[in-house]
This record gives C-alpha cells, structure tokens and sequence, in this order.
C-alpha cells in the first residue's frame, strides 16, 4: 500500500557516512558555519555553493533523502509521497490548494516532482512598479541575476532552442532543444502558427544528450512523479550529492521547529524534532529555504522576548504578499488522438502575451504552455476544479486519449490581505498549523480572462473543440518580500533579513513579484546569488 | 449501467515485465488482495462504496474493492490532506460524520437510509450536496457540504484513476520505465500501446444495466 511504503533511509550524511541515527552528527553540539532550513530547490543549491566555498554547512530537512531507483515509481499516485502533504489550512475567497503542484517534501523539494520548465524571468518582472505602477520593483535587476541564470543553466545543462523569442536571452542554450515533440506540443505551435502568435521549444532542466552520468530524457512523462532515469535535474541528484562530496552534511526526516536567538539578538541555530525528540544545530549563520508557507511560518513561530512579532518580522510583512501563479487548464476534444500521457509535459510555450498591453485592460501577462498530462491528475482536474461527476466524468475520461491541454501561468499582482498566518490549530510537533489566506484581485481575473481565451483560440486554430477550463492554479511566491526599504520588505537584495543580520531566507518566499513564468530557475539564480554574497561575507569574518 | 472502452484489446498490464520492480509492485497491490479495513466500520463501507461508484459511474467491485482500500488506508494513516478550510473538520472526521449526515438526509426526504432508496434519488442527494443545496438537517452546522462532497470526490477519484483495468479501458500506456516511449509525435504510437478501435466496434464489458440512470 502506498502510503505504508517504508523509506528506510539514512537521517545523517556526510563524506563517507551514512548514519540511520543522529548520534554521529558531524557537528554535534559545535557550531557550523551555516544552517539551511529546507533542502529543496534553494537550499539544495545554496548547500552546493557554499559547500563549495569552504565553509562548514549543514541542510536539515523534513522529508527523507530520496533514492530514485526505489523511492520513485512510474505512478500518479505512489508520487504523493513526494509532495508537501501536511495539512494546511486554506481560505479566503479562492484558496489555494497545496501539494502536486507546489511544495515537495524530502531533499529536493519542489524539484524531484516539477516538469523541469526553465524561464528566466523578463527584465520588466523586476520594475513592475516603474513600468505599470502597480506592486512593487524588486531590489536587483534582471542584469544582476543574468550571470547567475548563466551559471545555472550551464550547471546543470539546459536543453532549450537555438533561439528564444522573448524576454532579455534568447539563446541558445548549453544543450540543443529536445526532439521530437510531443503531439500535443505539435498541434500547439501549429494552432499558434495558424493565428500568427510565435511559439517555441521550452528550455528544459532535462537533458537532450547524456551529462555527467545521466542519460538523455526516454518521455516516460513522470515529470511530476520524480524522474526515474535521472534525465530531469533536482537538486537532490544534481547539488545535493556534489555538496556532501565538498564536506556538507545533510540531516533527513527532521522538522524544524524553532530558530533559536541568543542574548545579542543574532540567530544562533535551530532546534528541531527526529522521531519525536528534539536537538539543536548551532550556527554562525542561519538560512530558512523552506518555501513560500513554511518560512513564513517558521519565523512567526519563533518569536522570542526579543522579537515578540517573529523573527525578521519588524515591516510586519512576513507571511504577507503571497502569490500564486493562475495556472488554469484549457482542455479541448481534438478528433485524433493526442495521448498526453507520452513525451515530457511541457515540449511548446508562447511568451506573446507576456509583457503588459495597454489595450487589454490590464496589466502584466503570461505564459501559456502546452502541457502533456496523465490520468489521475486530469481526472482530478476534470472532477473537483471543473466539476464533472458521474457518467460525464466516465465520458470525458473514457476519451482521454483525445484531450489536449494548454496551461497558463499568469502574473499574480502581490496583495497584502494574500498571506500566510498561524492558526490556532497545533499539527503533530506542536507548531500551529499554516493558514493561508488568497483571493484574486480584478487585475488577475482579467489576465485569467484573457488568457483562457487565448488558449482556447490556439486549441481551436489547430481544430480542437474547447471543452472545459480547470481553474488551477501553480507555484507560490512572496511571503517574505526582498526589497530596499526594511520597512516595506523582509530581507535585503542578497536575502538577508533586514532585522537580524545572520539570519538570510531564500527561496520562493523572497520574490516581490511572481513573474509570468515558471519560477524555478529564478528561485535557483537567487539561491546563487545568495552563496556568492555569504561566502564573501565568510571570507571578509563577519555577517554584520 | 454500461461501460465502454475505445481499446478493447488493450490490458496495460501485459507490458508489466518492461516496468520497474517498484512500479509493478505498487500498480500489483491494486488488484489485492486485501487487509481487513482499519477505519470504515459498520455501514460505513457500504455506503462508501455506493457513492464512489456513483462518483465515477461504474459498479465493478473488484474495482471499488480497492478503492475502498486506499481510502480506508488513508484515512487510517492521517498523513494529512494537502488543505482544509479553516473551519471544516479534518477528513477522518469529515468523512464519517459526513457518511452519518448523508443517511440522516436520506431519511428526512426519502425515510428510508441512503442505501435503501433508489439510484436515482442517490444521485439526486450527490447532486445538491455537490452546490451545497440539500435539505436542511442539523448535521450541515459542522460538516460543510460541498467540502463533504468535494473530500468523497477526490479519493474516490484518487483510488479509481489509479486502477489499471481503468488505465487500460482508457488506452492509456502506463508506466514506462526502463522503456520509455519513443514514437511521441502527432498520429505516431510505440508498438506496445493501445490501439483504438472505431466507434462502432465499442466493446460492452459490463452489461449490468440499471434502473433510471
């Protein structure tokens, strides 16, 4: 049975070790140099980078450290395993579902179970305010991530086209775009092609050729369900195993529940809970990496005399400002078989409708992808967000094989009543549970409107017929906002909290825009970043 | 009720020596056998097990009996459940009071308990559970009812999506480790998929019919 499936793994790693235990840690009662909370997208790359600049560092994690070959299997179902499933609770006038199509659990986070889709964000996502005078400007500049982007993109191989249409690189990237594509990522350029929108091949985090012992992607399609093959990057095969063989230790299975201050005001380290007992990991350094509703959390729930607000919390906007992406599906009925099961999910995008129009009515924009799917996740589309049931239920997936889908990923403008707060309910260590408020604002209904549309149009172009719209959404964002001012913004440009300076937060929690794009390459250009600027700060002795 | 399949020759479950020994052995638990179930008790199973049917039209209980499994299983485990509203309760207890609340309703409407009144009227209950707008009973102060309907909804959908005779009816290929497939383009199948057969030549599997459905 799935959910009885043991992992039976190692709680502590480093060089050379692997314990089932956690009374050899490789630091003990001392202090390292660095503590990540969150072994995920962020701090898998942050444990590499500073892992690889010398400095004692240690991830700890509240999933177990996968094992591909016998954690991962080709299946819907068996992959829930691999999502956030801890209850949160959710509200406000659309609340936010959690899980598959946000937050992972174990090392690797989010990205063992995303489809590999590699956008950088446009120059505009960082001067929103400037250009459209709406939310906020980021505190950096596209100019300022483009090496990093560059840097992770040759990391870790990026497959993608010669040439990109939109935003400020247009390729071509370290690895040639994947080919063939799918059918499904055919008839949609062919449906844009026909209305005269460009489309292209996506950069992919999965590779077209072999790379460092990896093979080259078979499109088995389980993107989402953890790649079996080791085709698609995680960090859990790509940062995560370089960073233990530079010296990091990893410790697995256990949630952190408090991050302790000490007389001075500074962070000290961390306490968490393995198997219902607690420890500690003192460090010089403390970076919380544990998603856009889990950081959030963390640092309310470690309010201390000093700090009766939560840690970093001075602005009063830790949990605030969270965005979503609106990634509603547009399914239509072709008359062949399209079988979105084969191929990686996403092989087609537009970015035509990414920038803002003045003549559309609102502002900022999207991406739309042509996205492949299996039959669980549609059916769960097609029941609870669609709201087909019964014998229309049985129809629509009795003709699976005949669906095509386009996703979109629209812009969320960032809301201050959209946040993240403590409930007064305790989860199993005691933490209060995570209550996540989200409502759209007109500005986002319009660009849903627009974009359903469009995607409809494309679909039809190429002879579908529209058949229904899942109003899904993908990704987080925000929560604890960068910016310059410590008045409007949580942490700094390089991720450090304004309040106390050796405590950084990183990850999707930082963005102060969500962007129209999938956030995954940006939330690891950041992470980047932000190793450069600690190692230099670690070498210059001092975090003040 | 009659169920049809565009792939009557297609059993996704030939090609299960090409599938990892992880995969096969999480896809083989599906077809049981079973342990005895640890949560639903009582009535409860049967009432379960009529709804889920009801939730995605179908009556074979090989089938069902592994749906029932997995959410018997899972709501045993209490591993958590992505999300809630706030002030809905948790879905062990959602889902048992929800299943009490659902007869309750059957006897206010119909006096008679839920399993005892026709299929139509079954669905009839589903239905305005479904936009929250079945009758008034004092139950619906603590168990929201389209969350109820919503909750019995998605493990349903859940187990039964996840069934490979299900998978094969829909032509659907199924795991493809170590294989993988090759021929993804437009029009183009792997040798080893489902070939689908015209409309005419729908193949009836089950020809149980039903009274009013």
């Amino acid at each position: 049975m799935e959910y009885k499936t043991s992992v039976k793994h190692n709680y502590d790693h480093y060089k050379g070790h692997r314990y089932d235990n956690l009374d050899h840690r490789k630091y003990g009662d001392k202090e390292a140099d660095v503590c990540i909370i969150g072994v995920g997208a962020a701090g898998g790359v942050l444990l590499y980078e500073l892992a690889n600049a010398g400095l004692d560092v240690v991830g700890i994690e509240a999933g177990p450290f996968w094992d591909p070959q016998t954690d991962f299997a080709s299946d819907e179902l068996h992959a829930y395993s691999l999502n956030w499933q801890d209850t949160r609770l959710s509200t406000g006038n659309d609340p936010l579902k959690f899980g598959p199509n946000n937050s992972g659990r174990g090392v690797g986070g989010g990205t063992t179970h995303f489809t590999g889709v590699f956008y950088r964000f446009h120059e505009s996502d960082f001067r929103v305010k400037s250009t459209d005078g709406v939310a906020e400007d980021w505190p950096i500049s596209y100019q300022d991530l483009a090496p990093y982007y560059d840097k992770i993109e040759n990391d870790i191989k990026v497959s993608g086209p010669k040439h990109f249409p939109w935003g400020a690189f247009n390729g071509p990237y370290p690895y040639p775009e994947r080919e063939p594509i799918s059918a499904m990522a055919q008839v949609f350029r062919e449906g844009c092609e026909n209305l005269g929108i460009r489309s292209s091949t996506t950069p992919l985090a999965i590779l077209s050729a072999p790379f460092d012992g990896r093979p080259p992607c078979t499109n088995r399609g389980f993107c989402n369900e953890g790649c079996l093959p080791n085709a698609k990057f995680s960090t859990l095969i790509q940062h995560v195993p370089k960073a233990i063989d530079k010296g990091a230790e990893v410790i697995t299975d256990s949630m952190v529940t408090r991050i302790m201050v000490d007389k001075s005001g500074k962070v000290s380290g961390v306490e968490f809970s393995h198997k219902g007992e607690y420890y500690q990991q003192k460090a010089k350094i403390v970076i919380v990496a544990a998603f856009a509703v889990e950081t959030p959390r963390l640092l309310l729930n470690s309010a201390c005399p000093q700090f009766p607000d939560g840690l970093a919390n001075s602005s009063g906007l830790v949990g605030k400002y969270i965005m979503p992406h609106s990634g509603h599906d547009v399914y239509a009925k072709f008359d062949e078989e399209i079988r979105l099961y084969k191929g990686t999910p996403v092989m087609a995008c537009t970015q035509d409708f990414y920038e803002s129009d003045a003549k559309r009515g609102f502002v900022r924009g999207y991406t739309l992808n042509a996205h492949g799917n299996r039959p669980l996740a549609m059916a769960k589309v097609t029941a609870l967000d669609a709201g087909y049931w019964g014998k229309d239920l049985r129809e629509i997936m009795l003709n699976f094989n005949f669906y095509g889908m386009i996703t979109l990923v629209g812009e969320v403008l960032p809301h201050i009543e959209n946040k993240v707060i403590l409930s007064d309910q305790k989860d199993e260590y005691g933490m209060p549970r995570p209550e996540i408020h989200f409502t759209y604002g007109e500005n986002d209904n319009n660009l849903i409107e627009h974009g359903v549309e469009k995607a409809n149009q494309i679909l039809k172009a190429r002879k579908g017929k529209p058949a229904f719209v899942a109003a899904d959404t993908g990704h987080l964002l925000g929560g604890c906002r960068m910016g310059d001012d410590p008045e409007k913004s949580v942490v700094n440009s390089f991720c450090q909290s304004h309040d106390i300076p050796n405590l950084f937060i990183c990850g999707a929690s930082v963005f102060t825009t969500s962007g129209g794009a999938n956030p995954t390459e940006t939330i690891l250009a950041i992470a980047a970043r932000t190793g450069d600027y600690i190692a230099d700060i670690a070498r210059k002795g001092s975090v003040e | 009720m009659v169920q049809n399949t565009y792939y009557p020759d297609f059993d996704v479950l030939n090609s299960i020596k090409e599938w990892d020994p992880t995969t096969a052995d999480v896809v083989l638990k599906r077809l049981g056998p079973f342990p005895p179930l640890k949560f639903l008790r009582g009535e409860e199973e049967m009432r379960l097990r009529v709804i889920a049917k009801h939730l995605v039209y179908d009556t074979r209980d090989d089938i069902f009996n592994w749906v029932i499994h997995f959410i018997d299983n899972r709501l045993n485990e209490g591993i958590g459940e992505y999300q809630r509203e706030p002030d809905a309760p948790s879905e062990d207890i959602l889902v048992r009071e929800g299943l009490i609340a659902i007869d309750n309703l059957s006897y206010k409407i119909h006096q008679k308990d839920f399993l005892n009144i026709g299929i139509k009227d079954q669905f009839k209950i589903l239905s305005d559970l479904q936009v929250g707008k079945a009758a008034s009973i004092p139950d619906w102060s603590k168990i929201p009812q389209k969350q109820l309907f919503d909750k019995l909804l998605i493990l349903t959908v859940s187990g039964y999506y996840s069934h490979p005779t299900v998978w094969s009816e829909m032509g659907y290929g199924g795991p493809a480790y170590p294989r993988g497939y090759y021929r993804i383009e437009f029009g183009l199948t792997d040798p080893w998929e489902a070939v689908r057969r015209n409309e005419g030549d729908k193949k009836k599997i089950d020809k149980e019919d039903s009274d009013g459905v």
